[in-house]
């Protein structure tokens, strides 16, 4: 059956379609909490203020039963899953609450044997979407409130879940935003694209927020934090900030799965998806490979064959 | 008798500021977020958005240099930042908890070391803070014992009145001096009523009972649950306006390079990691609890201040949702 074909397109996303799939994932998660299946899942509590959501790792029942899906549920979880976090996993099999691009970094981090497919339960959400940052938190969601990253989805469907919450529903008519912006940057003569970072970047703070939110930046000694010898100057200026943000870019090409965290997390304001889409086009380009759709043996970048491409050694 | 300032005299004292070669800085937009900017003209001011990063950056910058060297026919020269080149600044716009963060900071700038650069910022430095009637449901000066018309840290205070002007009320001599020497933009009089402040959704804290609860609970299960969902960034840090901890690095090549100072956060995994390679901050309990403990009680035993104003800025803007005041209701409920 054609997913799209079959789609549900409407003006607006009501509660009641978030409270099937926060019922649905309840159910779920008691299920295998009780049965043991799982030590814990990984999934969203409401928080304190009206219309927000937190990660949470539960490990009972009660728990379970509070677990919450809305449109303020925008973390993706998988995060939770690698580095500092990873002991979460060494404790056994984990539960995890996934939308379908967060099924894309889960499907990544298959592929960098970041994680094995059985140690996870997934359940999987269909997802229309969830809130931009500083908008209107009402519970429903429409063109208004959705997330940038949103407006372009072609993941609503958590393709590779152990089970799935909701229907495919998604908003009508939505403007490709990023990708029009995309195209604006693009056609910028080299000079003015250059400005238009600069300016991005003169704005970061190093707080590395968009480092520590990024399923795949998972090096235990980031390049960046490096001061014997200093490779990237740590000091937050114009050299070092642009510095950061490009081998970031560089290094996530072929594996970001294009979650949009690091964009959502900066409290500057710095689109740094655009940067990650660029490589994705790229690598769309030139392997016509798109990273964390389904768990790979290898990423393009991480494989050589006799005849790759070489005329770009000169 | 209590003195008038109209919206348009306001931006008018930002253009003679200027004019007077003085390094005027406030709420200004910036590409799609406000932030405390150079003013090059009144109207600039831009007072319908907190700043997302606080204006402490104004006296303890981002980064900055402390000194720089260089080798010079085998010698090396050592070059120290002439402070005295540092301009006469006027801060205006910041609400109380924003104005109130020097009003915190100069106890531990002027404690055992005195940070020559810090201080120098602050006694060529005027504020003119305003009182908030914005506010969301993050605020929570209220709680920690600020309040949207608190005048800690201001020298000289403003109230927004319901006709668009404010009242003025020096605070400290460099609030009178200031006003002096602008008198013409001043009137005389009680001005209209003043625009209400907003309702703030967190209880008032006990911040004794909390301190006394954080002696007591060094160890203890709050600190693991919360780190189990914080990613470990410096997002709340570095834009928080009291949180003050910094670096130190050599930045360029053994013959030639500066030494910066720039903003560190306890948050960070490499925060407390010595040289020896040994982490007493190992795990991210014990970095987020350091949070808590230095903003809660570890201050308040030095100086006698919380070091929080309840702007409310590492609420919003935590990647995961951490939510201070509600950590602290929690702990207030005991």
């Amino acid at each position: 059956m054609n997913a799209k074909a079959n789609k549900n397109q409407v003006t607006s996303i009501e509660p009641a379609y978030y409270q099937a799939i926060t019922e649905a994932i309840r159910k779920e998660a008691v299920q295998i909490l009780k049965d043991e299946t799982v030590v814990g899942v990984v999934g969203y509590l409401p928080g304190r203020r009206k219309g927000t959501a937190s990660p949470a790792l539960v490990t009972t029942v009660e728990e379970a039963e509070k677990l919450i899906f809305s449109p303020a549920c925008v973390n993706n979880l998988s995060v939770y899953l690698t580095k500092a976090k990873k002991g979460v996993l060494k404790q056994g099999k984990v539960g995890i609450v996934a939308k379908g691009c967060d099924m894309r970094a889960l499907a990544g981090l298959m592929t960098e044997s970041q994680l094995q497919r059985e140690d996870l339960f997934i359940i999987g959400v269909v997802c229309p979407g969830v809130y931009g940052f500083g908008v209107e938190r009402t519970g429903t969601l429409t063109e208004a409130n959705i997330a940038r990253k949103c407006r372009e989805c072609t993941v609503h469907m958590p393709e590779g879940s152990d089970v799935a919450a909701g229907t495919h529903t998604e908003l009508a008519d939505l403007t490709p935003e990023e990708a029009e912006e995309m195209a604006r940057i693009e056609a910028m003569p080299q000079a003015e694209r250059w400005a238009f970072w600069k300016e991005h970047f003169s704005r970061c703070i190093r707080c590395m927020a968009c480092r520590q939110v990024c399923p795949f930046c998972y090096c235990e000694q980031c390049l960046c934090d490096k001061n014997r010898p200093q490779a990237v100057e740590s000091s937050p200026r114009p050299a070092g900030n642009m510095a950061w943000h490009l081998v970031r870019a560089m290094h996530l090409a072929g594996r970001c799965g294009g979650c949009a965290e690091c964009e959502r997390v900066c409290p500057m304001d710095i689109p740094l998806n655009l940067l990650n889409r660029r490589m994705a086009q790229e690598l769309k380009e030139l392997y016509d490979f798109e990273a964390g759709l389904t768990p790979v043996e290898k990423g393009p970048l991480n494989e050589y064959k006799e005849n790759d491409d070489q005329s770009f050694i000169k | 008798m209590p003195q008038i300032i109209t919206e348009q005299n306001l931006r008018s004292l930002i253009d003679l500021l200027v004019k007077e070669a003085k390094l005027v800085v406030g709420p200004k937009l910036s590409g799609s977020v406000v932030l405390y900017e150079p003013l090059t003209a009144g109207s600039d001011l831009t007072l319908d958005a907190l700043p997302r990063r606080s204006s402490k950056e104004l006296f303890f910058p981002i980064c900055e240099d402390i000194l720089s060297y260089k080798r010079e026919n085998g010698a090396m020269k050592v070059a120290d930042v002439d402070r005295s080149k540092f301009p006469e600044t006027v801060l205006i716009g910041p609400p109380p908890c924003d104005a109130g963060s020097p009003a915190i900071l100069d106890a531990v700038m002027s404690w055992d070391y005195k940070d020559e650069f810090y201080l120098e910022r602050r006694r060529k430095s005027t504020i003119v803070g305003i009182a908030c009637t914005k506010g969301d449901d993050a605020c929570f000066c209220r709680a920690v014992g600020l309040a949207p018309d608190a005048e800690a840290g201001s020298d000289l205070f403003l109230t927004p009145l319901k006709d668009g002007s404010y009242s003025c009320k020096a605070v400290t001599e460099k609030g009178e001096a200031l006003v002096a020497a602008h008198l013409n933009l001043f009137a005389e009089g009680a001005g209209a009523e003043p625009v209400p402040f907003v309702d703030q959704a967190v209880e008032k804290l006990d911040l004794v009972k909390i301190k006394k609860w954080l002696e007591e609970h060094f160890e203890d299960p709050l600190w693991e649950k919360i780190a189990d969902i914080c990613v470990g960034c410096g997002a709340c840090a570095f834009i928080c306006p009291a949180c003050h901890c910094f670096d130190i690095n050599d930045e360029g090549s053994t013959d030639d390079g500066v030494r910066r100072k720039h903003w560190d956060a306890c948050g960070f995994s490499k925060f407390t990691n010595h040289a020896s390679g040994h982490n007493p901050r190992d795990v991210q309990n014990k970095r987020y609890r350091n949070r808590i403990m230095h903003k809660f009680k570890y201050y308040d035993d030095k100086f006698g201040k919380t070091l929080c104003t309840g702007c409310g800025r590492c609420i919003r803007a935590c990647p995961v949702g951490i939510d201070i005041a509600d950590i602290l209701a929690q702990i207030n409920r005991g």
